[in-house]
């Protein structure tokens, strides 16, 4: 099946029900998108499929089949929010954190000006073990200020 | 006298008309998104946890729609998020849960909550539309809806030949 992956075209040759998430960890390398619960319960393995976030460990690969898909090593290095991430030094352990940039970017997309009650409606469901969720929040807000 | 006998058993038979169609619109798979808050229930009582809100389309906020999680197929683990194509709460209008079978068959026939159907369009609705067909094959873990889509149909049919009476 074949895909747009980070601007560049695939071929991918796996099962049709195989989660998207192993396609791209095990067989692209794109290990940066990580495996939290493997049930969409912790956000870890949010992906942009079409410009949306989605939990790619719940999108088959024939799902993806046609579609763009963007994955953090596909987010631009000086993408407003990657930048807000290092001057708020968000991440802790950074385990949830590529999950988190990819949600936060997907917000600010299709919401350029989130009220902190959008940021934590929106974000609530990707999960920080090690709770940087004060840190999460002023960085989409600081993301927010210097596109506007 | 007579009239009271006859009113006396009409009741329980009114209510014997319904039951099966009640059994299936009660059930947590249909109930759990019948609701009127903004939020669904994972369980009877329940509420959706990660601060997930169903908007005004009904099917998540314009940033976090319920396809983030919910996708066209049910997950393939156990515990994992369901999916059907469509995946959204049903209108306000149209909540039941924690409802009486009487509200609830009120509501059925009523067209201003009822999506504007006849009810032959009801049943049509329940055996067809993917995303109620999806409560009989709701994915590892979880107990369908009694029976099947076309017996659910054929009880609502049942119910409306019989003059669709309320408990």
């Amino acid at each position: 099946m074949r895909m747009t992956i980070n601007g560049a075209e695939v071929e991918l040759d796996v099962e049709p029900d195989m989660p998207l998430l192993w396609a791209l960890r095990d067989e692209l390398g794109l290990t940066g998108t990580k495996y939290g619960c493997g049930i969409a319960q912790c956000g870890a393995c949010t992906v942009h499929l079409d410009g949306l976030a989605v939990r790619s460990c719940q999108v088959r690969a024939s799902e993806a089949e046609g579609a763009e898909v963007t994955t953090i090593e596909g987010l631009p290095r000086d993408h407003p929010v990657v930048d807000a991430w290092i001057e708020e030094q968000v991440a802790q352990c950074g385990y949830c954190q590529s999950g988190q940039i990819m949600q936060a970017a997907s917000l600010l997309a299709g919401n350029p000006a989130p009220s902190d009650a959008e940021i934590d409606a929106v974000m609530g469901g990707n999960l920080c073990r090690c709770a940087t969720y004060p840190r999460i929040r002023a960085a989409i807000r600081r993301a927010a200020q210097e596109t506007a | 006298m007579r009239w009271l006998a006859l009113v006396l058993l009409a009741a329980p038979a009114a209510a014997q008309e319904f039951a099966p169609v009640h059994e299936v619109l009660s059930h947590p798979r249909c109930a759990n998104c019948h609701v009127e808050t903004d939020v669904p229930l994972w369980r009877t009582g329940v509420p959706h946890g990660l601060g997930v809100v169903a908007g005004e389309s009904r099917m998540g906020i314009e940033t976090l729609p319920c396809g983030t999680c919910h996708r066209a197929e049910n997950g393939g683990f156990p515990h994992a998020a369901p999916g059907v194509e469509g995946w959204a709460l049903a209108p306000p209008e149209m909540a039941w849960a924690a409802r009486t079978p009487r509200e609830i068959c009120e509501q059925l026939k009523d067209p201003e909550r009822n999506g504007g159907r006849t009810m032959a369009e009801v049943a049509d609705h329940v055996s067809h539309d993917p995303l109620v067909v999806w409560g009989w094959a709701p994915g590892l873990g979880r107990d369908p809806a009694p029976g099947s889509p076309e017996e659910a149909a054929r009880a609502i049919l049942a119910w409306d030949a019989a003059g669709a009476p309320c408990p």
